[in-house]
């Protein structure tokens, strides 16, 4: 469960990416935020980890303030929550199955993983992972060596590492084939039904909203514009979204 | 504007040229001279060929030895002074400082540690390490300033520690140009090694200086034969290592 209220994000100079945004986003649901770019879709995802620090409002995940909690606390969240980014983010250099390990970074023993030590049940977990993104003979590979797709297949199974409640995916297709967004997609909805995972997806495409989300919500300018099923997607709602700016 | 600037320079040049003495005709006039010196340092004289070598192999621990203790203490300082790693108030002591301890050249160093610990390759040691932790830490920040963000909030968005966002978010970023930059103070350390002999701190300096004290130009020569081939050899191991890394 994740509880937004009264939420703004205002970003340096001041700019107020995300302006006053109240959503309750229930265990389970396939959430695809819609928007066009700089709508505030990325900025509103990384408040929900704190990747980005809110300027006001509240955010809860799973009963726990994110907002205003200490190191500790936010580190324990931020562990139950995977990420998913547009340009993969993984370490270029690292082989594959290091950049899946990096996962159970929030669940090993802090001082032994400083040397690169981590305990073998992590390791299995890393692998076993890697397996359900269907990469489990690349773990030796360096994530550099992979194409894009199987990059961001690989992002996908560090955030499956952590063994998290929440996916928040910022735009995982955005920088791959359009071919490929299917499939990233599917996989994506494959996890959710396995593990029963709550799963926020940023898109600016209609269509992969209405193909895969439960719940659509539009954003616009910082604010929520649009929230309902993919049938209410009708092509004036789509418009409110997607619409030119006046002036 | 321009030719203002242009018309400064020459009278400063000018001005440096009849300060510092120098004239052309002169430097001819002293042009046999050195001929007459290569002439009397040949043919080298191979019978301090051993010593030659021992005084090499001293220089190239010297530089080793100091280059990698300098690596390592380097590394926090390297962190404590990267702009997007530490807090500004820990930041900026640490490039004034940093900047103030490597405007002091590795030879003055040497002079400095002799009088405090006495002669030999110890001083050298801690010379080429007081220059050198400094100027790798200034490389070291400057790498971490350039990683990519995105890993570093991939492993934050983890969970992860400080301490291990900087081990796997920051480090195999910087690791390879961390390996390249320690090889090349290597290089540069064994070429700054070779004349800290001069000045009592240990290896083929000491050799060097004593032969040309007592005009055994022969001897000397060797010596140098040893020290050009000691480099080059240091110079070509060490590129293609680094060409490897990058």
């Amino acid at each position: 469960m994740i509880e937004v209220t009264g939420l703004r994000v205002v970003l340096p100079p001041d700019k107020a990416a995300v302006d006053g945004v109240d959503l309750i986003i229930r265990p389970g649901e396939f959430v695809v935020i819609l928007g066009r770019s700089g709508a505030g879709k990325t900025t509103f995802l990384r408040a929900i980890n704190r990747l980005t620090e809110p300027t006001a409002g509240e955010v809860r995940v799973g009963g726990r303030a994110v907002t205003g909690a200490d190191p500790p606390t936010l580190r324990a969240i931020r562990r139950g929550i995977g990420m998913v980014f547009q340009q993969f983010n993984l370490v270029r250099r690292a082989s594959v199955l290091d950049n899946v390990l990096a996962g159970r970074l929030g669940w090993a023993p802090p001082l032994p993983t400083l040397f690169g030590h981590f305990p073998a049940e992590d390791r299995r977990i890393a692998q076993e992972c890697l397996a359900q993104v269907g990469l489990a003979d690349f773990a030796r590979r360096r994530a550099d060596t992979l194409s894009g797709g199987e990059q961001q297949r690989v992002a996908i199974a560090r955030a499956l590492a952590q063994s998290p409640s929440v996916i928040l995916a910022d735009e995982p297709t955005a920088s791959l084939d359009p071919a490929l967004t299917g499939s990233i997609m599917d996989l994506l909805k494959m996890i959710r039904a396995q593990r029963g995972l709550t799963l926020v997806v940023s898109q600016h495409q209609l269509e992969t909203a209405l193909a895969y989300a439960t719940r659509v919500i539009g954003f616009r300018r910082g604010r929520v514009v649009f929230d309902g099923p993919p049938a209410g997607l009708t092509p004036a709602v789509a418009a409110t979204i997607y619409g030119e700016d006046p002036g | 504007m321009k030719r203002a600037a242009l018309f400064a320079a020459i009278v400063v040049l000018a001005w440096t040229a009849w300060d510092t003495g120098a004239d052309p005709v002169r430097f001819v006039r002293g042009l046999p001279w050195i001929a007459d010196f290569l002439r009397r340092m040949l043919p080298p004289d191979l019978r301090v060929l051993p010593a030659a070598l021992l005084g090499a192999i001293t220089t190239l621990e010297i530089a080793l030895l100091g280059t990698a203790v300098a690596a390592l203490l380097a590394l926090p300082l390297g962190f404590l002074s990267a702009r997007n790693v530490a807090a500004p108030a820990v930041f900026h002591p640490a490039r004034a400082t940093l900047n103030f301890f490597r405007s002091v050249d590795t030879l003055v160093y040497a002079l400095i540690f002799v009088a405090a610990v006495g002669l030999g390759p110890f001083p050298g040691v801690l010379a080429v390490v007081a220059y050198t932790t400094t100027s790798l830490a200034k490389l070291y920040s400057e790498a971490i300033e350039g990683i990519e963000r995105g890993p570093v909030d991939a492993i934050t968005a983890t969970g992860a520690t400080r301490l291990q966002v900087l081990r796997y978010g920051v480090l195999p970023q910087v690791l390879p140009l961390f390996l390249s930059y320690v090889l090349y103070r290597l290089e540069t350390n064994i070429r700054a090694a070779t004349v800290l002999g001069f000045v009592g701190a240990g290896g083929i300096g000491f050799y060097l200086q004593t032969y040309l004290r007592m005009i055994d130009y022969p001897a000397a020569s060797t010596v140098l034969l040893v020290t050009v081939v000691m480099v080059m050899v240091v110079d070509a191991v060490s590129s293609r290592l680094r060409a490897r890394l990058v």
